[in-house]
């Protein structure tokens, strides 16, 4: 996938891939100056040959296969389709892991990109001290996928926890959150939600870019605020709500390192964090079965692009762009 | 994930308007970088092995590859630089890291066709290793003396043998221990457990303990394979058979269902706090957070578990007859199969085995030495009193020790890994102990066959 479409979006890129840039007419790279970009670039492309695209090829012929990382590369069987035969016939654990995930990434994406959206918005009106209300926000998404934030959640939320003894103040008995099956995943949610700084200067940035005159009109037009949210700042910024939308769409389905912490790897209690990419790395690494292991990170793989497929043909309706409709 | 990115990013940034001189220099910026990286590359391809040799003082590095806390570092260190010291051609390349992790990396340095040409195993990954001929068969080592077991119990050094190959020997001794907590029992005037109990008695003694002094008398051990696996040889049973199971369903469900009795009296702690304890992290062991007061571990880990709280510990053997339980390997080292240095790697297993100035370096910190005379040498210098009990336990149980039981087979921490998601199942109570013996056994099935 990466393979064959890499190279070929770098080509697009410097000539138009949209009536945005075409339309504007700045962005153009002089042909020579082009071609010197690729020569200089060469070595990079095949440094990523070497270690995305070979790497996967290799992946998907050991997907075919029952490699079992200790065995030597002579002895591996070919065995078919019967990795993917098994995974959605006979592993009740891969079916399990995709509802997980599913679940994550439904929950977990809507509210985070909302509280990245609300966010944004408060800190994008001129308050005194509103630049250090945007570093305080974006701190968490710095800490990003680090296991020393995953370890401090786990104590955060344990039985004796610090989020139980608040509650305690209360007079609220809380429950054991990461210990206790039922709790275990949402509270790997609440640290996916707390992490909205990335998606929330990209909105930032969006916000800025929506120019003043248009919310001038609308309310001598006499639109109040949620008009105007509705009317002009949504529309506006849908690009960017699309752009934020796949990317953490994405993102929540490659969640990991969290739910590894949480469950020292294991994806318990009883399962409740097992998450996609977990289920796999614990086949290829814990159970010894990298040619099932790979299966299923090409069934992911071609999962993700269908759900990528269907938010691009689905955002013809709803994304706008404005450069477009001049 | 590539396709998505890149014309979202445009018809974002498209909308900046940028000028040209940016973006020349990010050209720049990269174009820099990728000169960079391939002399990168080539210089980090030049750190190659040095060819094999046949003149036994050519200098020969070997690596070493074993998991563990610092001290085991700091000691295997000193015992390694004794053997350069004594054999001066000779350096070593250590690697050492936490469990957790540490069989994924040796899978893959495995595969990468990179081993390590010595690295420390456990009986849960034996088999595996073993019955792919990465590990090389120490029989010939053994029988020519080169590799010295003729002071190590016989049961000890035939843990280490699978489908008849030698694929390990074993760096310690060690067998199932129950640690408790002896501060706790007598400040609230309570009897400590002892050796021989049965399973009922000790159920019993934990509500007792339970009722008077509020911390739940004993950890729920139901997950723990190596708890199961005594209980089941009380029975006449055994966790593997040849290469079948060694219990059936109806065993699994007695198991899940004399627990589900002890957590309904109280004698245990809640299921969210017996999911922590089935961690298996030393420093989260339920006896030194307080949670419990007994943990179902190994006996050599008493010093290590002393470490992480203040109350006095004691240990004993789990509850039943201990004729079911063996001299385990509590590890051991194997050599790579494909090692260029064979015959020196052996020579440094043999000497950390059975040097004496070697062996009193490590201790007993990978369990009680395999070396008879070697352990009396130890424990005659030991001072530390948590070591000084866990060797005085150790050696009187094995007095009583039953025949070793055969290596596990491969697929067996799969085993285990079900083992506790079927225990948790049940004690989190989502299921009956019967459904969760079922779920178990099929999973068990699918692992081993």
């Amino acid at each position: 996938m990466a393979l064959t479409t890499t190279p070929d979006r770098t080509r697009r890129d410097s000539g138009s891939v949209r009536p945005a840039s075409s339309g504007g007419g700045t962005g153009r790279i002089r042909h020579s100056e082009g071609l010197a970009g690729y020569v200089f670039l060469s070595p990079w492309l095949i440094g990523l040959m070497a270690i995305t695209a070979i790497p996967m090829l290799l992946s998907l012929y050991l997907s075919f296969t029952n490699y079992d990382i200790l065995t030597p590369w002579s002895e591996v069987q070919w065995v078919g389709f019967e990795n993917y035969r098994r995974m959605f016939a006979d592993d009740p654990s891969f079916w399990h892991a995709v509802q997980v995930t599913l679940k994550f990434a439904l929950i977990a994406v809507p509210l985070k990109l909302a509280a990245a959206l609300g966010v944004a918005l408060l800190l994008n009106k001129a308050w005194r001290g509103v630049g250090l209300f945007r570093g305080l926000f974006y701190l968490p998404s710095l800490l990003g996928g680090s296991v020393a934030l995953a370890i401090v959640w786990v104590n955060m939320f344990n039985r004796d926890g610090a989020f139980n003894s608040f509650l305690g103040l209360f007079g609220i008995t809380g429950k054991p959150w990461v210990n206790d099956p039922d709790w275990a995943l949402e509270t790997l949610m609440v640290l996916a939600i707390w992490q909205f700084g990335a998606p929330m200067v990209i909105f930032l940035a969006g916000l800025k870019q929506v120019p003043t005159e248009l919310y001038e009109a609308a309310s001598v037009d006499g639109a109040g605020r949620f008009r105007q949210f509705r009317a002009v700042t949504l529309p506006m910024l849908s690009p960017v709500i699309f752009f934020n939308l796949v990317l953490e769409t994405i993102n929540g389905f490659q969640g990991f390192t969290a739910a590894f912490v949480l469950s020292n790897g294991t994806g318990g209690p009883v399962d409740s964090t097992l998450m996609y990419t977990l289920n796999l790395y614990i086949k290829g690494f814990t159970d010894l079965e990298m040619g099932y292991a790979s299966a299923m990170a090409w069934v992911f793989l071609l999962a993700i692009a269908l759900i990528t497929v269907v938010f691009f043909s689905t955002g013809r309706f709803w994304v706008h762009y404005s450069d477009g409709e001049k | 994930m590539h396709p998505a990115t890149p014309s979202t990013a445009d018809a974002t940034t498209a909308r900046h308007h940028r000028t040209q001189l940016p973006r020349r220099r990010l050209l720049r910026g990269i174009a820099a970088v990728a000169v960079a990286m391939p002399l990168m590359f080539g210089a980090a391809a030049c750190g190659g092995d040095e060819p094999a040799s046949t003149d036994p003082n050519a200098p020969v590095k070997l690596s070493i590859f074993w998991w563990g806390g610092e001290a085991r570092a700091k000691l295997t260190e000193e015992a390694l630089a004794l053997y350069t010291k004594k054999h001066p051609n000779v350096t070593f390349e250590k690697t050492w890291q936490a469990n957790q992790g540490y069989f994924d990396k040796l899978a893959t340095l495995t595969a990468g066709g990179n081993p390590p040409d010595i690295f420390q195993i456990d009986d849960n990954f034996l088999t595996e290793y073993a019955a792919r001929n990465t590990t090389l068969d120490l029989t010939f080592y053994k029988d020519n003396g080169k590799l010295d077991v003729s002071k190590f119990p016989k049961s000890l050094w035939q843990y280490g043998v699978v489908d008849g190959k030698l694929a390990g020997v074993a760096a310690g001794e060690n067998t199932q221990g129950l640690v408790y907590n002896k501060t706790l029992l007598q400040r609230s005037g309570l009897p400590e457990p002892t050796t021989g109990m049965s399973w009922e008695e000790h159920i019993a003694w934990a509500e007792q303990v339970s009722k008077k002094t509020k911390v739940p008398g004993t950890m729920d051990p139901s997950a723990d394979y190596k708890a199961f696996w005594v209980w089941l040889r009380q029975q006449g049973k055994d966790l593997y058979k040849g290469r079948e199971l060694g219990f059936t369903v109806e065993d699994v469900t007695r198991w899940f269902e004399l627990w589900k009795g002890a957590r309904d009296r109280g004698a245990t702690p809640t299921a969210d706090v017996i999911h922590e304890g089935n961690a298996t992290d030393i420093t989260k062991q339920l006896v030194v957070t307080g949670k419990a007061a007994t943990s179902w571990v190994w006996a050599n880990q008493l010093p290590e578990l002393k470490k992480n709280t203040k109350d006095e510990l004691g240990v004993v053997a789990y509850p039943g007859d201990p004729s079911a339980q063996w001299a385990r390997a509590s590890m051991y080292f194997s050599v790579f199969k494909g090692s260029k240095h064979k015959e020196v790697a052996v020579d440094v297993l043999n000497f950390l085995l059975n040097d004496p100035e070697a062996a009193k370096i490590l201790g007993t910190d990978r369990g009680l030495p395999a070396n008879l005379d070697i352990r009396k040498l130890v424990s005659d210098d030991v001072t530390d009193p948590a070591m000084k009990t866990s060797i005085a336990v150790e050696t009187e149980l094995a007095q009583k020790f039953g025949e070793s039981p055969q290596v596990p087979l491969k697929g067996h921490s799969k085993v285990r890994a079900e083992l506790i998601k079927a225990a948790e199942e049940a004690q989190y109570g989502r299921t009956t102990p019967a459904k969760a013996a079922e779920q178990f056994l099929a999973a068990c099935k699918a692992a081993i066959g």
